[in-house]
């Protein structure tokens, strides 16, 4: 779980600086959204200077997916006080809300599994800061010629291809790739709001028609 | 400054979306329909933005066999339906990048 985590967090701190922020901003986007996505979404768009608003809106987007989560664990930490879910919903990523769920599901008392939800999420908070904050220091110094900005995108296949677990996905995968691809002209990557809208559209689609299907 | 912004919003925003139903809204609340279309954000949102990172050469749509990304791109997939680990995929793609990059440098 840590091992991905570093390479990712590098390259996260490198996009932010070859986007044209300062160390210091890279390390505080990362410190204050702790969202590998958003960070690089956001690094994209302030690369070619969107507006505010339209950077703040993608990475909105993008960070959809958390509203899933924070339904989904809520009525587990629904006894703690509002600090204990605050400072939870806080740290919560990917990976420690998939290792929670996990926790939660086993067997025992799960009165004091809030403890190791907390352990964990810490953990890869300070690897991730560390990651980062290398990423944004030793970013500025790597020549162009090493193509550094292809890891964005290897780190971006890393993340969709277990995201890709039914029919509906894959379509709705393709979809947007093909939507991203066709309106790529459009000014401060509107193509990525657009393409997102139809890949759900297509997957919204696909189900409904394989449950009609079955009836 | 107007990056100092960005980033504001960016942290106040994914703080939102995690809290929203820990702290502030009753989870028995989320629409049902509305859980149903997060579902497909990752997929959608991830290939949005791995296509073009593979096959737009400088604005345009470069589907050859020279396009060196693409192939990378596509090595970096078969590695990660294989080992689901994102070191392995960071790794493999770059170093067929760089060796593409080499030979393209060297043979065209």
């Amino acid at each position: 779980m840590v091992l991905g985590t570093v390479p990712f967090g590098f390259v996260a701190g490198v996009a932010a600086v070859a986007a044209g922020m300062t160390a210091a901003q890279g390390i505080a986007l990362s410190v204050f959204s702790f969202s590998g996505i958003a960070q690089l979404v956001a690094s994209q768009l302030i690369a070619v200077h969107s507006p505010v608003l339209v950077t703040i809106a993608a990475a909105f987007v993008v960070s959809l997916r958390l509203l899933m989560y924070s339904a989904a664990i809520a009525p587990q930490l629904a006894h703690l006080d509002w600090r204990w879910r605050a400072g939870l919903s806080f740290l919560m990523t990917d990976q420690s809300f998939a290792s929670a769920m996990q926790r939660y599901g086993a067997p025992g008392d799960p009165a004091n599994r809030h403890w190791h939800f907390l352990g964990a999420a810490s953990t890869l908070y300070g690897t991730w800061q560390v990651a980062v904050a290398i990423g944004a220091v030793a970013g500025a110094r790597i020549p162009a010629e090493w193509s550094l900005d292809f890891a964005v995108v290897l780190t971006f296949i890393a993340l969709l291809v277990p995201a890709v677990r039914t029919r509906a996905d894959l379509a709705a995968a393709i979809v947007a790739a093909a939507i991203a691809l066709a309106a790529a002209g459009l000014p401060y990557r509107l193509a990525l709001v657009a393409a997102t809208i139809g890949g759900i559209a297509v997957g919204l689609g696909i189900e409904a028609g394989r449950r009609r299907g079955a009836l | 400054m107007t990056t100092w912004i960005a980033i504001a919003g960016v942290s106040v925003s994914t703080f939102l979306l995690r809290a929203s139903f820990i702290v502030f809204v009753d989870p028995h609340r989320f629409p049902h329909g509305f859980r149903q279309a997060l579902k497909f954000v990752p997929p959608a949102v991830l290939a949005a933005i791995v296509a073009p990172g593979l096959m737009l050469a400088e604005g345009r749509l470069d589907l050859s066999l020279a396009n060196p990304r693409l192939l990378a791109g596509l090595v970096a997939i078969a590695v990660t339906l294989r080992v689901r680990n994102a070191f392995a995929a960071i790794a493999t793609g770059m170093a067929t990048l760089w060796a593409l990059q080499w030979a393209i440098g060297r043979f065209a």
